[in-house]
């Protein structure tokens, strides 16, 4: 329990420096890190523990985004109260799309999941393009924010929270170490009585689930979205962090959102002109690690699990 | 029947250009067991390769020679920037798992994206008229374009070239080694390194040829124009089978067909969707695609 309560004060303690101590750009950077941190643990669920390879988790956002927005707008008549409410709607939605979009990709061995996801990214982009009455191309305006920064940042830590702590638990439950096992040999597993497809296809809902709740909590913290916010380009961007994280290591993902989402605000500064040069420092940094340091920051390890183990035993972490 | 026939052309040179591209995709599928998300932006490279020949060269008037030069531009340059990608990006990999190197392959294709913007601008840029586009006849009123047939004899000619390297030459032979048993090639004297190389080579090549009919008969090039064609062609390359060759080109005619019939009968702000609504379709029913053969593994 200690260790809850250390977590519970230092929450309320950042949320304090947040608040009165820093400027609303800051506090809007800071959810945008927590947005960064579901989505790249969602990935790294799929990705770094199962070894599937999406490129569509902006799709999959969007998703979310859409049907929370959509909901709240329309059918809850603007309550802030109900926002939670539509970011699980949207949440639930994605992992409805996810699961009929693993139908067919898991049937074959190979790569087929990342180009199906590409494709569900790219889908869903057209059919937003298309649909009138969200705005089409021109995006949907005036969705419901949060009221103030404490219902935003606390909402979103409690996402981040509830996401972490779903995946840890997965990861060294039974499910985890059968994906470990997929991951490892996949022939091997299937030996042992395994349903490979089976197995992908869950992981596969279950992350697109959180993907959605992340694009939902996006759409209400932004107010504003359009189908060119979930380009092919976010979901590279949720990639990278992952990987730099470490595929497979959770704590890793959330570490990486920090780096990737406050340096590039600091580096805003010295930008060259109207090109975006995140888009050449990141490509850069991927092809870089994978031949220096494929295995990312963290490799498949936690955080913690670096901390020295007399430590840990006294703050009350078994695992 | 007049707008069916001119649909039918239309599709006809589309899907041979799809059918260029799949081949590339198929070929590195076939031999490396890795989608190579970089080959859409080798295309991109042939036709900026054509485009700064014609500048350089002052090729501004249109005949057969000038554009015989552009296509051998775009050809070599499309050829040495597929070959580097792979010397550089891919090789260091060769051992690591597969998910790394497809890692490598977005950041490439992604890195020439972007530094194409820097390098080349952002903005699309009109290509040289290196033929002139004339109605040579009409056929039941549809009139046929020069382009059109010139797309239709060069890529026609490509792909015989193409059969011919792979099915009557060493290399060729070695290439379908590789391919089937690269553990048992080197033990033949084949050395892998080279026949992989040789297959980006040549699939970097075809890239080049189809970036230069494209861009006579569509002359506005820009960095990002190998995106959506890029995964069209993917898409195309799984339709027919991935690993196989006929299935590349049958795949890039038949989704070129029905892009273009789609297109022509309205719903053409869905377009971009259609070529992955046929891809989750077929990984439904036929996975393997029309003409893929699935390996049996042996442990």
């Amino acid at each position: 329990m200690k260790k809850y309560l250390v977590f519970l004060v230092l929450v309320i303690s950042l949320g304090v420096v947040l608040n009165s101590f820093l400027n609303s750009y800051i506090q809007a950077i800071f959810i945008s890190f927590i947005v960064n941190a579901i989505m790249a643990l969602s990935l790294n669920f799929i990705t770094g523990l199962a070894d599937q390879f999406s490129l569509g988790h902006a799709g999959l956002m969007a998703i979310g985004a859409y049907t929370s927005a959509v909901l709240n707008k329309e059918f809850f008549s603007d309550q802030w109260m109900l926002i939670p409410l539509g970011v699980l709607a949207g949440g639930l939605l994605a992992a409805v799309a996810g699961y009929l979009v693993s139908l067919p990709s898991f049937r074959l061995k190979g790569d087929y999941i990342a180009i199906v996801t590409l494709g569900l990214a790219e889908i869903v982009r057209v059919l937003l393009l298309n649909w009138k009455h969200v705005g089409g191309p021109r995006g949907y305006n005036a969705i419901t924010k949060f009221p103030d920064f404490w219902y935003a940042y606390g909402f979103a830590i409690f996402l981040l929270f509830v996401t972490f702590m779903t995946m840890h638990r997965l990861k060294v439950s039974w499910f985890g170490r059968n994906l470990w096992a997929i991951n490892e040999d996949d022939i091997a597993a299937e030996v042992m009585g395994l349903e490979i497809a089976k197995t992908k296809r869950y992981a596969f809902t279950i992350s697109s689930f959180f993907a959605g709740i992340g694009g939902g909590f996006y759409s209400h913290h932004l107010g504003y979205i359009s189908p060119g916010s979930f380009g092919f380009i976010i979901s590279v961007q949720i990639l990278i962090i992952a990987v730099l994280g470490g595929l497979g290591s959770l704590s890793g993902s959330i570490m990486a959102a920090a780096i990737l989402t406050f340096l590039p605000e600091l580096l805003r500064s010295v930008q060259a002109g109207s090109l975006d040069l995140r888009m050449i420092i990141y490509p850069i940094l991927l092809i870089l690690m994978m031949i220096l340091r494929p295995q990312g920051l963290f490799g498949r390890k936690e955080i913690f699990e670096y901390v020295p183990k007399k430590i840990r035993a006294k703050l009350g972490m078994h695992r | 029947m007049q707008e069916f026939l001119q649909h039918t052309l239309n599709g006809l040179s589309i899907g041979s250009i799809y059918a260029l591209l799949a081949l590339g995709y198929t070929m590195v599928y076939g031999i490396l067991g890795m989608i190579n998300f970089a080959h859409s932006e080798i295309y991109m490279m042939g036709a900026f390769g054509a485009f700064y020949t014609a500048r350089f060269l002052n090729l501004d008037t249109p005949s057969v020679l000038n554009f015989a030069i552009g296509l051998l531009g775009a050809v070599s340059f499309a050829a040495i920037v597929g070959f580097l990608v792979e010397k550089f990006a891919y090789k260091p990999l060769r051992k690591s798992p597969k998910m790394n190197v497809l890692i490598t392959a977005i950041g490439v294709s992604i890195l020439f994206q972007y530094g194409g913007q820097i390098i080349f601008g952002a903005d699309p840029k009109s290509f040289p008229a290196l033929i002139e586009d004339k109605n040579l006849f009409s056929l039941f009123d549809s009139p046929i374009h020069l382009t059109d047939l010139l797309i239709y004899f060069v890529s026609f000619a490509s792909l015989g070239i193409l059969s011919f390297i792979i099915f009557k030459t060493q290399t060729g032979r070695a290439m379908r080694a590789v391919s089937t048993r690269p553990d048992m090639t080197p033990l033949m004297g084949i050395s892998n390194n080279k026949i992989i190389s040789a297959t980006f080579v040549i699939g970097s090549a075809l890239a080049g040829v189809a970036a230069v009919l494209v861009s006579i008969k569509y002359p506005k090039i820009d960095p990002m124009m190998g995106v959506r064609i890029g995964m069209a062609s993917f898409v195309a390359a799984v339709f027919g089978g991935i690993g196989s060759l006929h299935g590349a080109v049958v795949g890039g005619f038949l989704l070129g067909l029905g892009e273009t019939y789609l297109i022509g009968y309205g719903a053409s702000t869905y377009k971009d969707a259609f070529s992955f609504v046929i891809l989750i379709i077929v990984l439904l029913y036929k996975p393997t695609g029309l003409f893929g053969q699935t390996r049996k593994e042996k442990i």
